[in-house]
């Protein structure tokens, strides 16, 4: 094409300004199609390649319809297609999501441009600056804003305004069988297999901070395993009461008493789980399950009338549950005061000499010579094995019929969590001190987006638990130091109280802006306000045509106050208003101004109306 | 523009608070604002319902695009100020071309004059340039009303905003005359010594007398007979011709004084073409007002300063011509 020639498109009406338009907006829908496509699990350049195609056409190819318009409308309709698929996690298309925001973002400024372009330029006047720098810095600037409004907002709105109790879906024989054995309740622990460790998310976790999301316990080791002395079946059925479930925490750990509140929601993201996950110690539970309580504290869902598991009865992907948990705030001080008389119940459960070796036993009271007291005895084993041991998940598996703790101890050294977490519970045991292993989850990674903690199948993990007469049970762990509840509350930070504030945070900022923003407005305003109360003219006539419109009379927008004053002289029958109108006349136009007397007759007779 | 309210008789009582319906609100949103804002409700609503981070965040995507659409638009334009330069003689119907100074940063701004609203003309502040507007009443004006607007960056909200801008010297806009006969009546003759102004153009017929010849004086003044009787070259002196002209009495009290200043405008230009002499009572705001012209241009700032209320008295034995309403 020869240049001066018209191309087919500026004669289809699309302006050269707007066809650049074109490319974000491609991008932008072909980013959306890749999801959708993805979710209806059609390969992805489909998706992409028909959202690119769609868009391209109706930015170029509409002739009846303005570009702008038609522009904003396939704008719409990728924001509709993305909040259906935005939920869809599958294959990690997540970087589509902020693909397609970019692009929109992009397609908004440039067809803005695009229009501004079509003004005419006043003559002599700076020109517009390149359409390259300003889509660039406009696209950064609001990037940043948009980012930080991401980051500040979506956390607390879904926090605040997200739902808490969701049934979800409800999970298969498949789902059961496919879910990690550390979802799923267990009478035992077997100490000699190697746990499911993968990448997958089980749960995600709304929390104002991070805490292990324990899930079962086990008090009796047997060498290779460990087991519950609480038989499932003696498991006591929770009342539902209108999807809030009361759980007597005191009952079995009668230090939870006095504790501070902690809510957590979880999402669950696998397809089965059967566990109810929760920080130490929980004592409500909002879902719409049943649930069964064990004498340990461990909850799970199930029903007392169906003995067998079956898949239906597990909380299934989506499904949501909140839990409030209690637990009273310590530190190593109060733990050193704890000196009282542990309960019957606990010494005969927790504290019985478990089945070992006497060098383990040896080990045990070695360690902790010299110490007065339990925490100490406590941190010295702990210290121990952080100090004597080492973390793998590739340490080699005991032989069968060893036992596991002595093994790791005094022949390899090399364990994972469950190994170390055990000679903890072993060897405290072993010199009198109650203890129990517990599994469950460390906190996971928080997301920088959502703010929630994102646990996957490898942050499955095995702790001790360590009882203090007075407090309760207390985690202790050499791999993973598992905070003390006071020592929680310490380790917030700034930054972490602004984002669990961020709502009216961002409201202050939002107002503060406005306010900023609207003040030269609201003095020019003022001013013009009290300019206006200033001037007689201005606010004879205003009385004046208050007085006609008392009178249903209101001041025509082309009548001058002398022609209305005329006119409501006349409809009112007091000629005094033709004198009103003329002195306002004056007042507006005169050189000299209205005289004073005649200022006040005005007054006077607008007053008498 | 707005009239001089000290000045502006002319427009007749009111016409300072009258004017053209123009868009006066802080701005307009558009249909991108409604297609965020759509998004953004329904991505937080059903967000928050389900518990869907990624849903929330499309929908808190929307919204901050919708918020930061409006805000800035208004923060960038509230910091823009106008300076205009006018010419300073204009006639009702001229386009009149303001020197506008538009001060402030913003990579783009729409610029219009308002009474009447003209053609948006797009810059980039800070600027200078020439805008047009047209010049449609009577009067003397001492500011002028400039609209800008911006939609930029994301095009969510049109943002208008309306600046009064005082000139620096007022510019006057006379009526556009029509076409109408001169009037050439004699006038008195002590009202030509006023002053070598109003002497009227050309010269009579009449030998008043002769004088030697000066150099510079037209050869066709020379006169023969008299130059060949004295020896010397002498030319012909002239009577002045008889003054004519007119005295133009406007009186705008009627119902059409733009009809009957435009009238007067036209008359007094016919007569000043022919070689009249032009004297015009006009009242001014309040004051009677009368004079000699010395031109159309002063005939039309006298005529843009008229209003309505009794015109001065015309001088004595001068020939009247009355414009009334």
């Amino acid at each position: 094409m020869s240049r001066g020639e018209k191309s087919p498109l500026a004669a289809h009406g699309v302006a050269p300004s707007y066809r650049i338009v074109a490319v974000p907006a491609a991008v932008a829908l072909g980013a959306v199609g890749a999801i959708a496509a993805d979710h209806a699990g059609l390969p992805w350049i489909v998706g992409a390649f028909a959202g690119a195609i769609a868009a391209a056409l109706g930015v170029l190819a509409l002739p009846s319809i303005p570009t702008r318009r038609a522009t904003v409308v396939l704008l719409g309709l990728g924001g509709l297609a993305a909040l259906r698929h935005a939920s869809f996690a599958g294959n990690d298309r997540s970087w589509l999501l902020v693909l397609w925001a970019a692009a929109t973002m992009l397609t908004l400024v440039m067809v803005d441009r695009a229009d501004a372009e079509m003004v005419p330029a006043l003559e002599g006047g700076a020109p517009l600056p390149s359409r390259m720098a300003e889509t660039a810095r406009v696209g950064a600037l609001v990037s940043l804003i948009v980012m930080v409004a991401a980051v500040a907002l979506v956390p607390s709105v879904t926090s605040r305004l997200g739902r808490k109790v969701w049934p979800g879906r409800s999970p298969t024989d498949s789902d059961l069988t496919s879910s990690p054995s550390s979802l799923q309740s267990s009478p035992s622990l077997d100490l000699t297999s190697r746990p499911r460790l993968g990448n997958a998310v089980v749960f995600t976790v709304d929390a104002s901070h991070a805490d292990f999301w324990r899930g079962e316990t086990f008090d009796v080791y047997q060498g290779s395993s460990w087991s519950s002395s609480f038989d499932q079946d003696t498991d006591e059925p929770l009342t539902n009461t209108g999807s809030r479930v009361v759980v007597d925490a005191a009952q079995y750990d009668g230090g939870t008493a006095n504790g501070t509140d902690f809510r957590q929601t979880y999402h669950v993201e696998a397809g089965y789980s059967d566990v109810v996950f929760a920080a130490p110690n929980p004592r409500e539970v909002e879902t719409d399950k049943n649930l069964m309580l064990a004498p340990d504290g461990t909850l799970r869902v199930g029903d007392p009338n169906i003995p067998s598991k079956i898949a239906a009865e597990g909380f299934g992907k989506g499904a949501v549950y909140t839990v409030t948990s209690s637990r009273r705030s310590v530190t190593a001080e109060t733990l050193r005061e704890a000196t009282g008389e542990v309960p019957t119940f606990i010494n005969e459960t927790y504290a019985l000499m478990p089945v070992t070796s006497g060098r383990v036993v040896e080990l045990a009271r070695t360690i902790t010579q010299g110490r007065t007291n339990t925490y100490d005895r406590v941190k010295a084993l702990e210290n121990w094995l952080g100090d004597n041991t080492r973390y793998s998940l590739n340490a080699p598996l005991s032989p069968r019929g060893v036992d596991v703790v002595d093994d790791f101890l005094f022949r390899t050294r090399v364990g994972w969590c469950e190994q170390i977490a055990s000679s903890l519970v072993v060897m405290a045991r072993s010199i009198g001190i109650p203890a129990r292993l517990v599994t469950g989850f460390v906190p996971g990674s928080r997301d920088a987006l959502t703010g929630r903690f994102v646990v996957r199948e490898r942050d499955a993990h095995a702790w001790a638990e360590i009882y203090f007469p007075g407090i309760g049970w207390q985690g202790f762990d050499p791999t993973a130091s598992v905070p003390l509840s006071g020592d929680a509350k310490s380790s917030g930070s700034w930054l972490s109280a602004a984002r669990h504030n961020a709502v009216p945070l961002a409201i202050l900022a939002v107002l503060l802006v406005i306010i900023v923003a609207a003040l030269p407005e609201v003095v020019a305003a003022g001013r013009r306000r009290r300019a206006r109360r200033a001037s007689w003219s201005a606010q004879t006539l205003h009385r004046l045509e208050r007085v006609g419109r008392k009178a249903g009379r209101a001041r025509a927008p082309s009548e001058t106050p002398r022609e209305y004053a005329a006119a409501l002289a006349d409809q009112l029958g007091d000629a005094r208003l033709v004198e009103v109108g003329a002195t306002l006349d004056a007042a507006l136009f005169s050189a000299h101004g209205a005289p004073d007397e005649a200022r006040e007759r005005a007054d006077a007779v607008l007053t008498s109306l | 523009m707005n009239a001089d309210p000290a000045a502006a008789v002319n427009r007749g009582p009111g016409a300072a608070l009258r004017g053209t319906p123009t868009h006066q609100g802080p701005g307009d949103l558009t249909l991108t604002s409604i297609v965020l804002f759509t998004l953004g409700a329904y991505g937080v609503a059903a967000g928050a319902a389900t518990g869907q981070e990624a849903v929330v965040a499309v929908g808190i995507f929307a919204f901050t695009l919708f918020a930061t659409g409006i805000i800035w638009p208004i923060v960038s334009i509230a910091r823009l100020r106008v300076r205009a330069v006018a010419p300073t003689d204009a006639t009702v119907g001229d386009t009149v071309v303001l020197q506008v100074d538009v001060r402030g940063r913003a990579p783009r701004v729409d610029i219009r004059a308002l009474d009447p609203p003209g053609t948006w003309w797009r810059t980039s502040a800070p600027a200078s340039g020439a805008l047009p507007h047209s010049a449609v009443r009577r009067g003397v004006f001492r500011s002028v009303r400039v609209q800008l607007r911006t939609s930029a960056p994301l095009g969510v909200f049109v943002r208008t905003r309306t600046i009064r801008v005082d000139l620096d010297a007022p510019i006057t806009v006379a009526p556009r005359p029509v076409a109408a006969p001169a009037v050439l009546r004699p006038v008195p003759e002590e009202r030509m010594a006023a002053g070598p102004a109003l002497l009227p153009r050309g010269a009579g017929d009449t030998v008043r007398t002769v004088r030697p010849y000066a150099p510079g004086d037209p050869a066709r003044l020379v006169h023969w007979p008299t130059s060949a009787r004295r020896g010397e070259i002498v030319v012909r002196e002239h009577e002045p011709p008889p003054a004519l002209g007119v005295a133009l009495v406007v009186d705008l009290r009627g119902p059409r004084p733009e009809a009957a200043a435009s009238l007067a405008a036209g008359i007094g230009g016919a007569t000043l073409a022919a070689g009249g002499v032009v004297w015009c009572g006009t009242n001014e705001a309040g004051e009677r007002v009368g004079a000699t012209v010395a031109n159309a241009r002063e005939l039309g700032r006298r005529l843009a300063r008229a209003g309505p209320g009794e015109p001065a008295v015309p001088p004595e034995d001068w020939p009247v011509e009355t414009v009334t309403a």
